[in-house]
């Protein structure tokens, strides 16, 4: 990721700007929502492989900063909901799309199955992912390194 | 199985509220199918958009608008190695990318 930020630092103009968002992983909270209530009914689980990508887009982000390619400017966590109609639906979408890096431990499928069950008709599962955005400006001492390569 | 994403517009929100868009060439890196690049895409002056998904850019050219066919363009690229000039670009978006 370090020769993309380089890439990136290439092809945008002084002072452009780059805009880096991406999901982290938080033991991100499982959710049934109705127009009525919201029902946490537990966690995913955290996966080293998910971490350590993770990590890595951190240490990427460091180094660039450290280089003195960009300027941090701004910083922000938001949540990101991922819905489906059904906890089958979430428990497919896990097994297919996200096995490598997070999980559903027996306890919290249950949990979630229960209070869906019994929840409102409208009820749907969801998970809060948790999103970093962060706004980085072409640092001006870089720029004329930029120009002589 | 059908998943829906950001029904909240979160996403949308935070990205215009860290980002002016208005007449800006922009660069979008890790576009997959183009879900966020039709969330600002109208207000650029042009937009690149690249993903090394061949299947997910097929998508997305599909889906693009006719009013954003002079506008968006995609590509197969990887981020190490950009297909552009230097100082082609006033904002960059590194999507999803970890």
């Amino acid at each position: 990721m370090v020769h993309a930020l380089d890439e990136i630092r290439r092809v945008l103009v002084p002072n452009g700007i780059l805009i880096d968002l991406r999901p982290t992983l938080d033991h991100w909270p499982i959710e049934v929502a109705s127009a009525r209530e919201i029902r946490e009914t537990g966690r995913m689980l955290d996966f080293p492989l998910g971490l350590a990508d993770d990590e890595a887009a951190n240490q990427s982000i460091a180094d660039a900063e450290h280089k003195g390619w960009f300027i941090r400017e701004q910083e922000e966590f938001f949540p990101f909901f991922y819905s489906w109609d059904s906890p089958s639906e979430l428990e497919e979408w896990i097994a297919t799309e996200w096995h490598e890096f997070t999980g559903l431990d027996d306890r919290t499928k249950q949990a979630t199955r229960s209070i869906w069950a019994s929840a409102d008709a409208d009820a749907r599962v969801r998970v809060k992912v948790k999103m970093l955005i962060t706004r980085w400006r072409v640092a001006a001492q870089n720029l004329k390194a930029v120009s002589q390569s | 199985m059908t998943v829906q994403k950001d029904r909240e517009r979160n996403e949308t929100k935070h990205l215009h509220k860290f980002a002016d868009f208005t007449e800006k060439r922009v660069l979008e890196i890790g576009c997959g199918e183009g879900r966020l690049t039709w969330q600002y895409a109208k207000e650029t002056r042009v937009t690149f958009a690249t993903d090394l998904d061949p299947d997910a850019l097929r998508v997305a050219t599909i889906d693009r608008p006719a009013d954003l066919e002079s506008r968006v363009y995609f590509s197969l690229a990887k981020s190490e190695q950009l297909p552009f000039s230097k100082e082609t670009f006033d904002l960059a978006i590194l999507a999803w990318s970890f």
